[in-house]
């Protein structure tokens, strides 16, 4: 079986994706970019742009905190998502149908913070709790398709994170 | 946090979510913790990633915290200065984690 993720000699990695799986992945940055620059009371959005302090009598440094680092958090979440769109514009013809993205190495943070988003925004979409079943999905269950997408987007991210540590100090 | 699932897996052994707790003391001399909290999404593979790329941990100090965060609710994964703690959270929090700071007690 092709690896999904393929590390080549000059640092980039190659990722072998179905037709209907590159369909998904190319949708993220809309859905995303969406999300981003949507309503700050979203619970999802809440989770991506977490507070850094807990204890009230803090707000002040706080919001001084938000103030500072929020623009920075959003511009780079906003970057990541022109690097995703980037490699998906690269991607070529595999074979059987498939479609090879070449991931440069710039990119590969990128890729990895996109997908973890697309996570944790679609988890708190769906509720997901350790008690979610993921593996019976029921079809006549609304929510199945979202986490059919969340089950496959968990396993891709959990393949590239492996991918990746192999890199760092074991 | 849960573990890598192939796509027709649950992500397996997510754990509860804990209220955090306020820490209501005050002072200037003594470090802000930062903390990491455990979450039903994160993988633990991620996690572990995470904390040897932002800190330079090694493998096996990047997997004690994350095994500590996914046993316990949550890990002090550094500490500092607060100008330190918060950049630190800011740096979390733009990989994904979910990470706050206090005032050690």
């Amino acid at each position: 079986m092709t690896p999904r993720f393929a590390k080549k000699r000059d640092g980039r990695i190659d990722l072998t994706l179905e037709r209907a799986e590159a369909d998904l992945i190319e949708g993220l940055p809309e859905q995303l970019l969406a999300l981003y620059e949507g309503e700050r009371t979203d619970p999802a959005r809440q989770r991506l742009f977490p507070r850094a302090y807990l204890d009230p009598t803090e707000e002040e440094a706080e919001t001084q905190w938000e103030a500072l680092v929020h623009p920075d958090l959003l511009a780079g979440r906003l970057a990541a998502l022109e690097q995703l769109r980037g490699s998906l514009a690269g991607a070529e013809p595999g074979r059987r149908d498939r479609i090879v993205v070449h991931i440069q190495p710039d990119d590969v943070n990128a890729w990895l913070s996109v997908l973890n988003d697309a996570r944790l925004a679609l988890a708190s979409r769906l509720g997901v709790s350790e008690d979610t079943d993921l593996m019976e999905l029921d079809p006549s269950d609304p929510e199945s398709a979202g986490k059919a997408a969340y089950a496959w987007l968990t396993y891709l991210q959990g393949e590239l994170v492996e991918t990746l540590l192999g890199d760092l100090p074991g | 946090m849960s573990a890598p699932a192939a796509p027709t897996q649950a992500p397996p052994a997510p754990l509860e979510v804990q209220e955090p707790e306020l820490d209501e003391s005050v002072g200037t001399d003594r470090p802000w913790l930062v903390i990491v909290w455990n979450d039903p999404v994160n993988l633990m593979s991620y996690v572990v990633y995470v904390l040897q790329k932002l800190f330079g941990y090694s493998r096996e100090k990047a997997t004690r915290l994350m095994l500590e965060v996914h046993h316990d609710g949550k890990a002090v994964v550094s500490d500092g200065s607060r100008e330190k703690a918060e950049a630190d959270v800011a740096r979390l929090h733009a990989n994904g984690l979910w990470a706050t700071m206090e005032h050690s007690a």
